[in-house]
């Protein structure tokens, strides 16, 4: 048990309800309530990720803030979580504060972004983690939890404040928690932290500056390639209505396709290679979604492909059994922002 | 009942940034111009450099563009800038 002392302010309130009303009268939640991080809670919290409270979890390398694992806790308590969760947030802390993942710019940025958080290994099992029926959404503790805790994080400690360093036009749901865990025990694919390098004993988080997810149907082939087809039109809507510049694409793809394309043969690196070629526009198409304008810049004919390569495209195995349905989560703003794996 | 809860951010800890302290005059000074490389910053700095040299006599303009919008600016440009007395950045978005 650790002696250190915890080093941050303290508030008395009367009560749970008179804490959660600090809270939020002061902008330090997300707008729903939160658990009141009381002394107990953080240590227990703090104890649970085996580090100091003072121990750096990460540094945000542009405005060079130091996030201690004292205030993950105080996140982590915040968004209702468990301690347990706690390994599982400070890797996420540590992913997101690489360079390349670039948290300060998909931060301020008017594109508005949401980190979409994955994770793998068998700690999704130990959490109780969901990744089937209703995967990207709500349901489960863990799931909603986890994602809620680094966005309180990023309020808090960064500044993520809305209209403050958060200058989103609009943002998207994603922003309150957006994090699934890979159905990997009924995929016969490797996972994705496992095509990522690592050991597929090892747990592990990706996460990928992301916009809002956009959902595909087709439940009307056996072709692998038709159904790939689909998830890449709706890859080039992104490039066209959205932005153009190739990224990280991430594909959740649920039980029903996913059956198919596994009876076809197919790998996620035959995914990665299918779509690497068909999710390409021409500059030219850009006149069709009304961007004339600036449609004729460059040569019309030239062609944009959405990945850098097929290892740009992150596949996920999730969601519920029944539905010809997956998504395309795109990323933030092209390569400027890179998916990050991190071993928990 | 009562409760002691925690703050949850680091401002409370004395680690937030800080406004830098204003120039005394404007008159005979130079002043960084720091571009984020947005499309709309460079007409704002035309227009913020005509006002600040015309109207408040400031002599001498440093005006650098930064390469990405969405990254910090290189330490070499940082160093020129540094010969600034102040430094404007703005977001032309």
């Amino acid at each position: 048990m650790t002696e250190q002392p915890l080093r941050s302010a303290t508030y008395d309130v009367a009560d749970l309800h008179e804490a959660n009303e600090l809270f939020q009268r002061n902008g330090w939640t997300d707008g729903l309530p939160i658990v009141p991080p009381t002394e107990d809670l953080v240590r227990r919290f703090v104890e649970a990720s085996r580090l100091g409270p003072a121990d750096v979890v990460g540094i945000e390398p542009v405005r060079r803030r130091r996030i201690t694992a004292e205030k993950v806790a105080i996140a982590a308590v915040m968004a209702g979580g468990l301690p347990e969760y706690m390994p599982v947030v400070t890797a996420l802390v540590r992913a997101v504060c690489e360079p390349v993942y670039g948290l300060h710019g998909c931060t301020a940025s008017t594109g508005g972004s949401a980190p979409f958080v994955v994770v793998n290994g068998p700690i999704r099992r130990a959490l109780d983690m969901n990744a089937t029926h209703n995967a990207l959404a709500n349901g489960r503790r863990a799931n909603a939890t986890i994602g809620r805790a680094l966005r309180l994080l990023i309020i808090n400690v960064l500044g993520g404040v809305p209209g403050r360093l958060d200058r989103s036009t609009l943002g998207h749901p994603g922003k309150f928690t957006f994090c699934v865990a890979e159905d990997e025990e009924d995929s016969p694919w490797p996972s994705l932290a496992a095509e990522r390098g690592v050991p597929a004993s090892v747990s592990a988080v990706t996460v990928l500056a992301a916009e809002s997810p956009h959902q595909i149907m087709n439940e009307w082939t056996a072709d692998p390639r038709e159904i790939l087809d689909t998830y890449a039109a709706a890859i080039r809507a992104n490039m066209l209505t959205y932005s153009i510049w190739a990224g990280n694409y991430a594909l959740v793809i649920a039980k029903q396709q996913r059956d198919i394309i596994v009876a076809a043969g197919w790998s996620k690196a035959d995914i990665r290679r299918y779509v690497f070629e068909a999710a390409r526009v021409r500059r030219g198409d850009w006149r069709a979604v009304g961007k004339s304008a600036v449609a004729g810049r460059k040569d019309e004919a030239q062609v944009y492909a959405a990945l850098r390569s097929p290892d740009d495209l992150l596949v996920v195995a999730a969601g519920g059994p029944a539905g010809g349905f997956g998504v395309v989560v795109p990323p933030w703003y092209g390569a400027k922002s890179l998916a990050v794996t991190k071993t928990i | 009942m009562s409760l002691k809860v925690l703050d949850p951010r680091l401002d409370a800890e004395g680690e937030a940034m800080t406004l830098a302290m204003p120039l005394e005059r404007l008159e005979g000074v130079t002043i960084g111009l720091l571009d984020n490389a947005k499309i709309g910053t460079a007409v704002l700095f035309d227009h913020v450099q005509q006002i600040l040299a015309s109207r408040f006599g400031v002599r001498e303009f440093i005006r650098r563009r930064k390469p990405d919008s969405s990254r910090p600016a290189p330490p070499e440009m940082l160093g020129e800038l540094s010969a600034a007395d102040a430094v404007i950045s703005a977001i032309g978005d």
